[in-house]
């Protein structure tokens, strides 16, 4: 059904205002990290980069984006695997469970996450674990293998559940089929999961809020400082954070881009 | 044709929870045969068919690949192959490797799996150049000739066909079956293949085999099933047909309500097998009715009138109602055309030659 | 092959099953036998008393509760309003626009929630970005906005924003279009075709957006205390209090329980109804 010319002008200009309204606060964070003064007021006077360069010689901020980093990687890496497994459990395989399976991997997706969080805090207590930046490990793995899942699931909708039983009939064994038809047809899906899983894990706060223990990560030491005792590092500390999710998303455009120009 | 089975089935049964799919299926196939399983969607030949090429397993009953039991042997294991209806090409795949890949499974050496390649390319009518084409760069016949060309790299016993020349359009269809048969006779193979379409059975096939709800209704070659079906559903499945309920009275005579028997048929027909009493129905394909001229007659005959004409292209078709509200359809080359006015009262009638009895059970 | 799929499939859901009972279905139960504890104990062999639920009525916890729920439910309602015009032009209108909106939206996921709400302060405070700008270039001002309940919604609607966004976009997008085109041949208005065909068939897509909205926004925490100022104590704010502060872990679990049932009931109602394979693009 064509839409009037009315409306699709009315819903582009809508499209564009929702872009402006969601991006506006990261603006205003840009600009305050590149204000001199140290109390902050709009308009900005004086702009200046002492912030930065602050940041980054600060052995607190080295500290935070350690832990915070090697979080990330932990969780994208199980993410990855376990939701490949997880994936096929979803989406491919007739099997008795599935439907319930299904089910309850959206739930943790569902949980708000704070609660999550303090849940996961008196069960790592009530075993005796001492929270620290492996069990923020567990508790980011919660949420981002769950959504990992998903993400692989889809790709693994998307081909013919004949392919692999063709090459079944071809005479290839489980294994062989695996390695051959299903790999290489989800490895595009379980990069993407991957991706966004490390994403999720460095950007998230409320997991991390109540298990980390005494390490901190990046958006946690920000969330302290806003909260209480206003540094104001905490602008540049912040889009540090958001600058380095950007640059890897760009950097995987243009792996991305590079494979594709091989392949042809 | 061929006699020795190759693949057998025996009293095979397949429940899906508490749906029954498959029947009590008793099944022999000859080596070397053409055969087309046909049946309306949900009659069950694709569930047969996965039973065969071992991605189901039956319920109950077994299957015998010349003399071995194979029923629950795993498809990787059997020697027969599959061509899907979705074709299910290896997309990240070129053409050459898509072929080679039973091979490669097989474990032969590169150079041997590339010359089999192209070798298959040639007996398929495809150029050597799709060898390292994608298969997204080829068009939907073509594809269909690489699935082929995939299933004959395996060299498997018997090759099965489901469906896959139904996405295609008409004019392609038809000059894919053809060559399916002409492949069929140079590679000496068995073909097991099956379809919801009447034409492409009986264009290919040495013999036919008719599914309905789960349970085989007739297996035979086309021209028995065509003009001696065993059911009223095979009847109507092979194309237009006019159908007649029948009962026997004390004597043993015919009696069908609006229609006029000669009396000569009876007796001769007495010879036949219906006792006192029988019931069942009488057949006669659309072709064989005439339109009586003045003093004409015909072992049967009815009256009515002209209801409607209808072009099929190379024949007419038309559309009789008999006095007690039944219709008949007669067909007619277009050089036989009848000259009558719509609404106008006619006399149509056939011979006892080409009836077909199919009695009540 | 049920055999096979079904051996298949229980090995490769293995991992996640296995994940999920020790990092989120372990944890639950203990949140649970925690909540059935006399008060201020720090471990779980103690006689059961139900002390804490009864602290949930006297001590006035109900009353966060009930805000929180009341936001969620204020900003989910919001949240439909005005993405459903944006879906609709992501599944149906757009080309390529679609695929920037897509990219634009799911960026700000990726950004950790408190910056953005932070950003949302230096934007909206007294001397932020827009009061700067409006008292230099026309002498106006903003103020009062920050610290009260309703920013707190305006912060839920702002961060869950893409939880609403993409469910509905993929609702729509299983409208099929000739059955649009159908009504609207039959002489159905818009109101109508949106009433009796956009609306039923999108549903899947309505409700898991609504599901994901509610839930995350009841158990928000964030916005009330960045942007809210504290200004209402919301139910999570509590839970969190009882357990740090408040040293009362069984207080602090049974609120949780309480929360966690809630949520619980109203996922599994609503997952229930729903063919995640369809939703999801199954081929066969």
């Amino acid at each position: 059904m064509r839409s009037s010319r009315k409306t699709v002008y009315f819903l582009n200009a809508y499209g564009v205002l929702v872009i402006v309204f969601l991006y506006l606060p990261l603006v205003s964070v840009f600009f305050a990290s590149i204000s001199k003064t140290r109390y902050l007021t709009f308009p900005i006077r004086r702009y200046a980069t002492h912030w930065y360069l602050r940041a980054v010689q600060s052995p607190t901020v080295s500290d935070l984006v350690e832990t915070s980093l090697k979080i990330a990687i932990i969780v994208t890496v199980i993410s990855m695997l376990v939701g490949f497994f997880g994936a096929l459990a979803y989406a491919r395989y007739h099997w008795k469970y599935r439907n319930a399976f299904q089910k309850i991997i959206i739930l943790p997706i569902f949980f708000p996450q704070a609660v999550l969080g303090l849940a996961l805090l008196i069960w790592f207590n009530s075993i005796g674990l001492i929270p620290s930046w492996k069990t923020a490990v567990v508790a980011h793995l919660v949420w981002i293998a769950p959504i990992s899942t998903l993400i692989i699931a889809i790709r693994a909708y998307s081909f013919d559940p004949a392919l692999e039983e063709a090459a079944r009939d071809l005479g290839a064994s489980t294994w062989t089929i695996m390695r051959e038809i299903t790999v290489p047809l989800l490895i595009p899906g379980v990069i993407s999961a991957g991706l966004f899983s490390f994403l999720l894990s460095w950007g998230n706060f409320p997991l991390s809020l109540f298990t980390t223990g005494a390490d901190s990560t990046l958006p946690e030491w920000l969330y302290a400082k806003m909260v209480s005792g206003y540094s104001p590092l905490v602008p540049s500390v912040g889009f540090i954070s958001i600058g380095s999710s950007i640059i890897l998303l760009v950097i995987a455009y243009i792996a991305k881009k590079l494979v594709a120009s091989v392949a042809k | 044709m061929p006699t020795t089975p190759i693949l057998y089935l025996k009293d095979v049964v397949k429940r899906f929870d508490d749906f029954t799919a498959l029947d009590n299926i008793n099944l022999e196939i000859f080596e070397g045969e053409f055969l087309t399983i046909v049946g309306p969607s949900g009659s069950g030949k694709t569930t047969l068919i996965r039973l065969m090429v071992g991605m189901d397993e039956p319920t109950e009953g077994t299957i015998w690949l010349r003399n071995e039991r194979i029923d629950q042997t795993p498809a990787n294991k059997r020697p027969t192959c599959m061509v899907f209806q979705s074709l299910a090409l290896f997309p990240h795949r070129s053409v050459g490797q898509n072929i080679e890949f039973p091979l490669k499974i097989k474990g032969v050496s590169p150079k041997v799996r590339s010359k089999r390649a192209l070798e298959l390319l040639e007996l398929l009518h495809l150029p050597k150049s799709f060898y390292n084409k994608r298969i997204s760069q080829c068009s939907g016949g073509e594809q269909q000739r690489i699935a082929l060309a995939r299933a004959l790299a395996f060299d498997p016993e018997i090759i099965f066909f489901d469906e896959p020349l139904s996405a295609l359009d008409y004019r392609l269809r038809k000059t894919l079956e053809k060559e399916l048969v002409d492949l069929h006779e140079r590679t000496g193979k068995t073909f097991v293949y099956i379809t919801h379409s009447l034409e492409e059975a009986m264009v290919m096939s040495d013999r036919i085999a008719i599914m309905n709800s789960g349970k085989f209704e007739q297996i035979d070659v086309a021209e028995v099933i065509y003009s001696k079906p065993v059911s009223r559903f095979v009847a109507s499945f092979m194309g237009e047909v006019n159908m007649f309920d029948f009962k026997c009275d004390s004597k043993g005579d015919i009696k069908i309500d609006g229609v006029e028997i000669r009396s000569s048929v009876l007796t001769k027909d007495k010879q036949k097998k219906y006792s006192k009493k029988a019931k069942g129905t009488l057949m006669v394909r659309p072709e064989f009715v005439r339109f009586n001229k003045a003093k004409e007659t015909n072992d049967f005959q009815i009256r009515g009138y002209l209801r409607a004409e209808y072009e099929l292209g190379s024949r007419i078709q038309y559309e009789v109602d008999t006095l007690d509200d039944s219709r008949v359809i007669i067909e007619k080359l277009r050089e036989d055309r009848f000259k009558g006015k719509l609404g106008a009262t006619v006399v149509i009638g056939w011979d006892i030659k080409h009836t077909h009895f199919i009695p009540n059970d | 092959m049920e055999r096979l799929d079904n051996k298949l499939g229980t090995l490769t859901s293995l991992p996640m099953v296995l994940l999920l009972a020790v990092s989120f279905l372990a944890p639950l139960v203990v949140v649970a036998v925690f909540s059935i504890m006399p008060p201020k104990v720090f471990s779980i062999m103690n006689v059961p008393d139900f002390s804490a639920y009864a602290d949930f009525f006297q001590q006035g916890y109900y009353k966060s509760l009930l805000w929180s729920v009341a936001m969620a439910f204020i900003s989910t309602v919001i949240l439909f309003l005005i993405c459903w015009p944006l879906a609709f032009g992501m599944a149906k209108v757009f080309g390529k626009f679609t695929l920037v909106l897509t990219i634009a939206v799911a960026m700000t996921l990726i950004v950790s929630e408190n910056i953005r709400l932070f950003g949302w302060v230096l934007t909206l405070m007294k001397g932020g970005l827009i009061d700067g700008y409006l008292r230099t270039w026309w002498g106006l001002r903003l103020e009062g906005v920050l610290y009260n309940g309703p920013i707190i919604v305006f912060g839920l609607i702002y961060v869950y924003f893409p939880f609403m966004l993409f469910p509905l976009a993929q609702g729509i997008a299983m409208i099929p279009e000739d059955a649009r085109q159908a009504a609207e041949d039959l002489g159905a208005s818009p109101f109508r075709i949106l009433w009796e065909i956009d609306l039923p068939l999108a549903s899947p897509g309505i409700v898991v957006g609504s599901l994901l909205s509610f839930v995350l926004a009841a158990g928000a925490l964030a916005e009330s205390k960045l942007l809210g100022g504290q200004a209402i104590i919301v139910f999570t704010d509590e839970v969190e209090t009882a357990f740090t502060y408040g040293q009362n872990w069984p207080l602090g679990s049974a609120l949780a329980m309480i929360l966690i049932l809630i949520i619980g009931i109203l996922a599994f109602f609503s997952i229930s109804k729903i063919d995640l394979d369809s939703m999801m693009g199954r081929r066969r």
